[in-house]
């Protein structure tokens, strides 16, 4: 599959489309909300992986991983360069769950409630830090400045909910 | 390295997240190629990331497919239909040149920062070093200062022990004091003992030797012993490791009275 991409098979890409456009648009509809903006990052994520595919090593990660990454720092940089306010980051994680149900009810979301009940089975504070960090296109250190969380704390509450994710998801 | 708690800290998660400096990425990633277990959590942890992502996820307008596909094949067409003019032989050689400069500043700098790291592992080195001498002074320090409070303490009383028949030149203090009962032990010359045997301390109370413990010869400075009361001489014998219950007298090396009054 990496080496059809490397060789420029672009019939690999409408694969990787096919089958990863929808977990990656899932994070980069999170992080901005405007669907126009949106659909224009993911095209872009698309046209980042296709070029940038060589700098792609599976010794150092999982594929999906790498296109995971690319998605969530260039929708990051989008709403930076728009200079989008933190303010309107700052919305709850109760609304922001809301809204998969809510006014973005003419997206088609495949599991949304699965995804509620999943978050729901974390504590309040592992909760948090997986929605701001993997949902709403927080870093770690802009979690830590803006809660007056030590980075510390960031880093290991994520790790624990990662472990329970982990069983909650069934990853083996 | 402790691997769980190294896992703990979360540093593989803000790896994944693609959130650790280049220091920390260069670590990390040393790391993974030595153990095995790190890179199994390293993968569950992307598994992880992936599995929630699929969980969040959104079917984008299938208007978005197109438009990358087509995007895609017109970068592709650009590539192919480049012109091969003059102006492209320049582009060319411009690159080549580029390329060879920038890999020779890459390999300059590549050198320059081995020999910095080697550099600063030396000198990390050099500081533990100078950290673990000065500890060692001072704990050094410590001792002799105490040694020292006991010698000047007026309560102690120094009993000089001196080589009997069997050894005339070992020669040894203690330093007791009567009212507390501590005894403290100074070696200046007794000979090198085997792993076998030990020299043993002896008080003599009521005329009887009482047992005030073992010591080896290599003791620097003041040993303590065991405390003693109403010991009217001190006694060094030598006994088998650990001592003896009762002083072989016939070994006896040193020995000494208290002076009356």
């Amino acid at each position: 599959m990496i080496r059809r991409l490397k060789s420029k098979d672009s019939a690999s890409l409408d694969y990787l489309y096919d089958h990863y456009s929808s977990a990656l648009y899932g994070i980069i509809s999170r992080i901005i909300s405007d669907e126009d903006i949106a659909e224009e990052v993911l095209q872009d994520v698309f046209l980042k992986i296709w070029n940038k595919i060589d700098h792609y090593d599976a010794e150092k990660g999982r594929l999906f991983t790498w296109m995971l990454n690319l998605a969530r720092n260039q929708a990051i940089d989008k709403t930076r360069s728009r200079e989008i306010s933190k303010a309107k980051k700052t919305i709850t994680i109760d609304h922001l769950v809301s809204t998969d149900e809510g006014q973005r009810s003419n997206k088609q979301y495949i599991d949304s409630i699965g995804l509620t009940e999943v978050l729901n089975k974390l504590t309040e504070e592992q909760k948090f830090v997986v929605t701001y960090l993997y949902l709403k296109g927080y870093t770690q250190s802009e979690l830590a400045k803006e809660f007056d969380i030590p980075l510390g704390t960031v880093k290991t509450r994520l790790r624990m909910a990662m472990i329970e994710l982990r069983t909650q998801l069934k990853v083996v | 390295m402790n691997i769980k708690e190294y896992i703990s800290t979360g540093i593989l998660e803000a790896y994944a997240l693609d959130e650790v400096t280049p220091a920390e990425r260069l670590e990390v990633e040393s790391n993974l190629s030595q153990y095995p277990e790190l890179k199994e959590e390293l993968e569950a942890i992307e598994k992880t990331m992936e599995a929630l992502a699929v969980e969040a996820s959104v079917v984008p307008d299938p208007v978005v497919k197109t438009k990358v596909m087509d995007r895609v094949e017109d970068a592709k067409s650009k590539t192919i239909a480049m012109p091969s003019t003059l102006l492209w032989r320049y582009a060319t050689a411009a690159s080549v040149a580029i390329a060879l400069l920038t890999s020779y500043m890459a390999y300059h700098y590549y050198d320059k920062w081995e020999v910095t790291s080697f550099a600063l592992n030396d000198l990390i080195a050099q500081n533990q070093q100078i950290a673990q001498d000065y500890n060692a002074v001072n704990e050094k320090l410590d001792k002799i200062q105490n040694d020292f409070s006991i010698i000047e303490n007026a309560a102690f009383t120094k009993v000089v022990l001196s080589g009997t028949e069997n050894s005339p030149e070992s020669l040894a203090s203690v330093y007791w004091n009567p009212n507390s009962e501590e005894v403290y032990l100074s070696i200046q010359n007794l000979k090198e003992l085997s792993e076998a045997n030990q020299f043993q301390l002896w008080a003599i109370v009521d005329g009887k030797p009482v047992d005030a413990g073992v010591f080896d010869s290599n003791t620097e400075g003041l040993q303590r012993m065991k405390p003693v009361s109403g010991a009217v001489a001190f006694a060094v014998t030598i006994e088998p490791r650990g001592g003896n219950l009762a002083p072989t007298l016939e070994t006896m090396q040193a020995m000494g009275n208290l002076s009356k009054g």
